[in-house]
């Protein structure tokens, strides 16, 4: 019993049935058949508090005057639009209608605070969406095609033997052309690298072996040696390090779920008729109360 | 412009749906928030547009939600709102005093005003251009939005007659809703170059420059995409979203005229040289001005003034430490030196990384002379492919085009990926106030609407220009005797 009441659709067919009845005893002291409106001293204070709210002044005796006349004018013109069914077939309506119902589960799944397991779950279900980017840190020498021409590659080769000959007794930073990029690199997004030289250069340099002057690749700009110091594969993070967001992106999926099993649930109500006109006879054929496969939430 | 009564209750200050809004903003920037890696700044605009004239501001904080929930947004729509600048000024002091935290302002579409962006006189509120405006102006104004999907606002052809290049993107017909149409004698006060000039104007008259203004781009646009390149453009609203028909489809239409929907721009970005991505270092960066505005590239621009700059300061493997350590970065200030020659700058740019080369970089020089008139002028100082600089500073032959508007394609077989140059002005008077920033050109690129077409099939209008070259603006660096 104690889990049927924590269960967020028993609360929402509860508080359904409250607010209904709520309406039934004060809202409609008189139904909107009748002809007698009784209008309260708080809901007069209700119309200057929110006139107030809006002038940062209280409204004078005429401005409530004409406060208590709008109302008034809303409330027959409400009723009588109810009694000519102009409430029905009306698409803003019907929509306004739906959005509350909508806004009443968001507002129940919202109360809902997610347990460590449920959260670590719900990580464990999505690793794809959180896993960490690779990172790389690497220095370049840059040779510059623009300049250099055809004997850009020449260059390269040259420059990589000389790397590769001479070993630590070069400086990297005394080699190559001038580019307006740093020249080295700690531990960076993979996505960042690509902002700076291009999606294809930082998709070869994931391929590139760590601990050795290699290359050349070539960005935008032109030919780049490199050296990649050290290379960090993506993993999933600790559930404490990414919580703000699995608990985001937990509280959506479930609004999204509660909102979907609370139109089951209403849909069992119902069974649903398809009616077919075949030369201006009806024909009628029943379906399963249960949703059709096909029903998709909108 | 009439707003319901209901409407203007329900989102005026105080109401639940107001107040949550904000709420919501500033709690998702927040939560997105992540030192390092993203910086979403909160802010808001303060759309000011009274008789149809854009006095629109951007309202930029540099504090969390919890400042920023201290207070509720400035609106224009009487009795609690104002479309008055100097109302927007107190708020802004307001915001300070009540919360210890920062913030500013920057103005948009001065080109939409109809003469009231940058005042010389009368303001459109019914106040004067006196000292208190210009003290204020200048305190919480410390940056121009100078590019933006609708219209350039740089300069305009008939304000810079000796400027080939001043025709980018602009949008001279009226005011924003085209209740009144354009007459030339607005054009001075709507333009970022000519409010450069005219601030040197005001400063003399009343000791404050209240358009010393640093430069930045931005999109304006209402998807929260960055989308400002032709070939990505997304449009203004989720309305005019890529179709073959968006060309066609006005943004504004009256009896007198309309803008039309492929007279739109994809522009722009703003470039910061911040110490770190964070909320605060970049806050401080824009408010010392040290920004750059793109029509769309991704350039990376560096610009310092100085007096000791020399060739060889570029052959260096890291300009900018020079830069800094012998000058003042964009945004900055010169004063008067003993040196005999005059202030030189030390400018490079490099292209976007995926984008088009640079056709050239050029200095635009404004100052004041001594009967109080102002004056501009251009100077070419790198330029691609081996062309040369005449005599007067400028390059007369163009980069040349390789746009096959068939394809909607360019080449970088013209252009330079990095163009650079230290320059030293030649026409230099230690005894007249100037201002210089850069201005780097791409070469020519084939315009969205060209994409529009081959991708989708848009029909084009004749009128619809096909190829644009892009740009980047420096904020400037400003001389003083």
């Amino acid at each position: 019993m104690k889990a049927f009441i924590k269960e967020p659709l028993f609360h929402f067919l509860l508080i359904g049935a409250v607010l209904f009845l709520i309406f039934k005893v004060y809202d409609d002291p008189a139904d909107s058949q009748s002809s007698q409106i009784i209008i309260t001293d708080g809901q007069i204070a209700f119309l200057k508090a929110n006139y107030a709210r809006t002038r940062q002044r209280t409204p004078s005796k005429e401005e409530e005057q004409g406060l208590i006349d709008n109302y008034l004018r809303e409330e027959i013109l409400y009723r009588e639009a109810l009694a000519l069914g102009f409430d029905k077939n009306d698409s803003v309506i019907r929509n306004r209608l739906r959005q509350k119902m909508d806004l009443m589960s968001d507002e129940l799944a919202g109360i809902a605070v997610p347990t460590d397991d449920q959260l670590q779950q719900f990580l464990d279900n999505n690793s794809e969406k959180f896993i960490t980017e690779p990172q790389i840190a690497f220095r370049h020498i840059f040779v510059d095609i623009a300049h250099r021409g055809i004997a850009a590659e020449d260059e390269a080769e040259r420059i990589l033997s000389l790397l590769l000959d001479e070993g630590n007794r070069t400086d990297p930073d005394s080699l190559g052309d001038r580019l307006m990029q740093p020249k080295s690199f700690t531990l960076t997004r993979v996505s960042e690298i690509a902002k700076l030289f291009g999606k294809p250069f930082s998709l070869e340099l994931l391929k590139l072996t760590p601990g050795q002057w290699t290359g050349p690749i070539q960005s935008g700009y032109g030919l780049h040696l490199i050296f990649v110091s050290d290379y960090v594969a993506g993993s999933l993070p600790q559930l404490d390090k990414i919580r703000g967001t699995i608990e985001w992106e937990w509280s959506a999926a479930n609004k999204k779920e509660l909102k979907e099993n609370i139109y089951k649930e209403l849909r069992k109500k119902y069974t649903v008729e398809f009616e077919r006109s075949e030369n201006g006879v009806k024909t009628s054929q029943a379906v399963s109360t249960a949703p059709a496969a096909q029903e998709k939430q909108q | 412009m009439t707003i319901p009564e209901e409407l203007v209750s329900q989102y005026s200050p105080g109401s639940s749906i107001y107040n949550s809004i904000w709420d919501d903003i500033t709690r998702t920037a927040d939560r997105f928030n992540e030192p390092g890696r993203f910086t979403a700044l909160i802010g808001f605009e303060w759309t000011s547009v009274p008789k149809g004239f854009n006095l629109h501001r951007n309202v930029i904080l540099r504090d969390d939600g919890v400042r920023a929930r201290m207070v509720i947004p400035l609106t224009t729509q009487p009795p609690l709102g104002t479309t008055d600048p100097l109302d927007l000024y107190q708020w802004l002091a307001d915001y300070k005093t009540k919360t210890g935290g920062q913030t500013f302002a920057i103005a948009h579409n001065g080109n939409l005003s109809n003469g009231w962006m940058f005042p010389m006189v009368d303001t459109y509120a019914g106040g004067k251009v006196d000292k208190n405006y210009v003290e204020l102006r200048a305190k919480w104004e410390p940056l121009y939005e100078v590019t933006q999907i609708k219209g350039d606002g740089e300069t305009h052809p008939s304000l810079s007659p000796s400027d080939e290049f001043a025709d980018h993107e602009t949008l001279a017909k009226g005011n924003l809703d085209l209740t009144q149409l354009k007459t030339p004698d607005m054009l001075k006060r709507e333009y970022a170059r000519e409010a450069l000039k005219n601030g040197l104007v005001l400063e003399q008259q009343l000791g404050t420059n209240p358009y010393k203004f640093g430069m930045i781009g931005a999109t304006d646009s209402h998807t929260s995409l960055a989308t400002a390149e032709e070939d990505n453009f997304f449009g203004k609203s989720t309305s005019v979203e890529p179709s073959a028909t968006r060309v066609a489809h006005p943004f504004v239409k009256s009896k007198l005229g309309a803008i039309e929907g492929y007279e739109l721009s994809a522009s722009g970005y703003q470039g910061v040289w911040a110490i770190e991505n964070t909320r605060e270092a970049i806050f401080d960066a824009m408010e010392r001005k040290e920004t750059y505005a793109t029509t769309g590239p991704r350039m990376l621009v560096r610009f310092f003034g100085g007096w000791e700059f020399e060739d060889d300061d570029l052959r260096s493997r890291t300009p900018a430490f020079i830069g800094y350590k012998k000058g003042v970065p964009m945004g900055g200030n010169l004063s008067k030196s003993s040196a005999d020659k005059g202030p030189n700058f030390m400018i490079i740019a490099l292209r976007d990384p995926i984008g088009a080369n640079l056709d050239r970089v050029q200095i635009i020089k404004g100052w004041l002379d001594k009967d109080g008139k102002t004056h501009e002028r251009i100077y070419d100082v790198a330029v691609s492919d081996g062309r040369s600089i005449a005599e007067d500073g400028r390059c007369k032959t163009p980069v040349g085009n390789t746009v096959d508007t068939e394809a909607a394609t360019w080449t970088n077989t013209i252009g330079a990926a990095e163009l650079s140059a230290i320059w030293t002005d030649p026409d230099f008077d230690p005894a007249v106030t100037a201002f210089y920033y850069t201005r780097i050109l791409e070469i020519p690129t084939p315009r969205w609407v060209l994409y529009d077409k081959v991708r989708l099939g848009a029909k084009i209008p004749k009128e619809a220009k096909l190829i644009q070259q892009e740009r980047a603006y420096s904020s400037p660096i400003w001389y003083t005797p």
